[in-house]
């Protein structure tokens, strides 16, 4: 493999540091499950990694001010134990079919973040759960919608000064009498069940009021430059009575919404035909759970 | 690129690694202990074939930096027999004969020990689900699932000796 220096800072204040001195070919390593790979294909070449494994500011998960605070060295395995993630459905069952369990162990929520894959697998969860992501420098502290962070595939908001410190979603309280309840699903279509690439994928949050949606979101991945929210499809359930009809036409409207390419695991048709099914199973899914 | 000096236990004896930040765990296993039960296989995480405990979790000996390993404690397939005594779920693949090639036999064995740690009496869904990221291209699975199952068992025979003997 390609040489590096390799820094391990114990703080998150010297990881900063390092980060905020270095030029370009400096970058955070989480995981590793993405970095390896990539330094073994050349697809990176950073002349030094921060190793972010010891940096304890970056650990844990803690809820507070009704929301869940999910530090950036979360492993994917976590999010599957931890019982603080049970109200976020769709979030777990991406964990669930996320690699292998091995994979699990080390990969980060950060790290597929990070990563910006179109395909990555914690993204549409993460975007129907409206995240928002912390990203931090020696000089701010940054808050963004997790939809305004991904600018394209690999691409996204954060500088190079910058780390990813801590995701945070809304955690509402079912017991609550204000707060109608809330339900979450989602699917990975991929060519295997276990390391696959998905094909499509899609989450959805649901927010029920009677037999009304009183709210929805609908992301979708590997089927744009981006993981994206379909915000038409979205539209003509919102403030609605559940129903077939309705079920079917956002469903439809979510397949028209997106712009997926054909490669060597399918063609931009079946890919849509896949969104229209599974946008539809996702709600049905997460309409019986509540 | 300079090398670091780093202490960690593997399969309980105290060992002491000088290594580069580039070095990954799998290859200072097989060429500097000499330890060749852990495989290389794919490389990049998808076949399973590197698979060891680090800190109790199985984990992709390839995808992990030796230097990363500092204060870790390490279990590999030559440390899961005990005095002299094979572990179970190595006592279960011998009997299912649960390999042809045993390329992927260590994995397949380590991550049996992970599930068993988990979960004492897995159903073979569960088995089949654990397994999943493991590949075997030569038995179809049927035998190693069987073992999987059977070791279980045999732990829970082994658990109780006067059930056994």
């Amino acid at each position: 493999m390609r040489e590096f220096d390799l820094l391990q800072p114990k703080t998150l204040n010297d990881a900063l540091e390092a980060l905020a001195q270095n030029n370009a070919t400096i970058r955070p390593l989480g995981g590793g499950t993405d970095m390896l790979v990539d330094l073994r294909a050349r697809r990176v070449q950073p002349d030094t990694l921060v190793a972010l494994q010891g940096v304890n500011e970056l650990r844990g998960v803690t809820r507070a001010n009704g929301h869940l605070h999910v530090g950036a060295s979360t492993t994917i395995a976590e999010i599957l134990k931890n019982p603080l993630f049970a109200p976020f459905n769709a979030l777990r069952q991406a964990a669930s079919v996320f690699a292998n369990p091995m994979i699990r162990n080390s990969a980060t929520i950060a790290g597929n973040i990070g990563s910006a894959s179109p395909a990555g697998d914690m993204l549409p969860p993460l975007l129907a759960l409206n995240a928002q992501i912390e990203l931090v420098s020696r000089n701010e502290t940054r808050v963004m919608p997790l939809s305004e962070f991904f600018l394209g595939p690999r691409k996204t908001a954060k500088r190079a000064d910058e780390l990813i410190s801590s995701i945070q979603l809304l955690v509402t309280s079912n017991q609550s009498p204000v707060s109608n309840p809330q339900s979450s699903a989602f699917y990975k279509l991929g060519l295997r069940q276990a390391d696959a690439i998905s094909l499509v994928s899609v989450a959805v949050w649901l927010e029920r009021d009677g037999e009304k949606i009183r709210d929805v979101r609908i992301a979708l991945g590997a089927v744009a430059p981006r993981p994206m929210r379909a915000t038409r499809a979205e539209e003509i359930l919102r403030g609605q009575i559940f129903s077939e009809t309705n079920l079917k036409e956002s469903a439809r409207i979510a397949s028209t919404e997106c712009s997926p390419i054909s490669d060597l695991r399918a063609s931009a048709d079946y890919r849509r035909r896949m969104i229209a099914v599974y946008v539809r199973r996702m709600i049905e899914q997460a309409w019986q759970h509540f | 690129m300079h090398k670091k000096t780093i202490h960690l236990t593997l399969n309980g004896e105290a060992r002491e690694w000088s290594v580069y930040p580039n070095e990954l765990l799998l290859n200072v296993l097989r060429e500097q202990e000499y330890l060749t039960g852990t495989k290389y296989g794919c490389g990049i995480g998808e076949c399973g074939a590197c698979t060891l405990h680090l800190d109790g979790a199985p984990t992709l000996s390839c995808l992990t930096l030796a230097i990363a390993c500092d204060g870790a404690d390490i279990l590999t397939i030559e440390g899961l027999a005990r005095d002299g005594k094979l572990d179970a779920t190595q006592q279960a693949f011998l009997e299912h004969s649960a390999f042809q090639c045993g390329f992927c036999t260590s994995d397949m064995i380590m991550m049996t020990r992970a599930l068993l740690n988990e979960n004492a009496q897995p159903s073979e869904a569960q088995v089949r689900d654990y397994l999943r990221g493991n590949l075997c291209r030569c038995t179809g699975y049927a035998s190693i699932v069987r073992a999987a199952l059977d070791a279980a068992a045999l732990e829970k025979q082994r658990a109780e000796p006067s059930a056994a003997s």
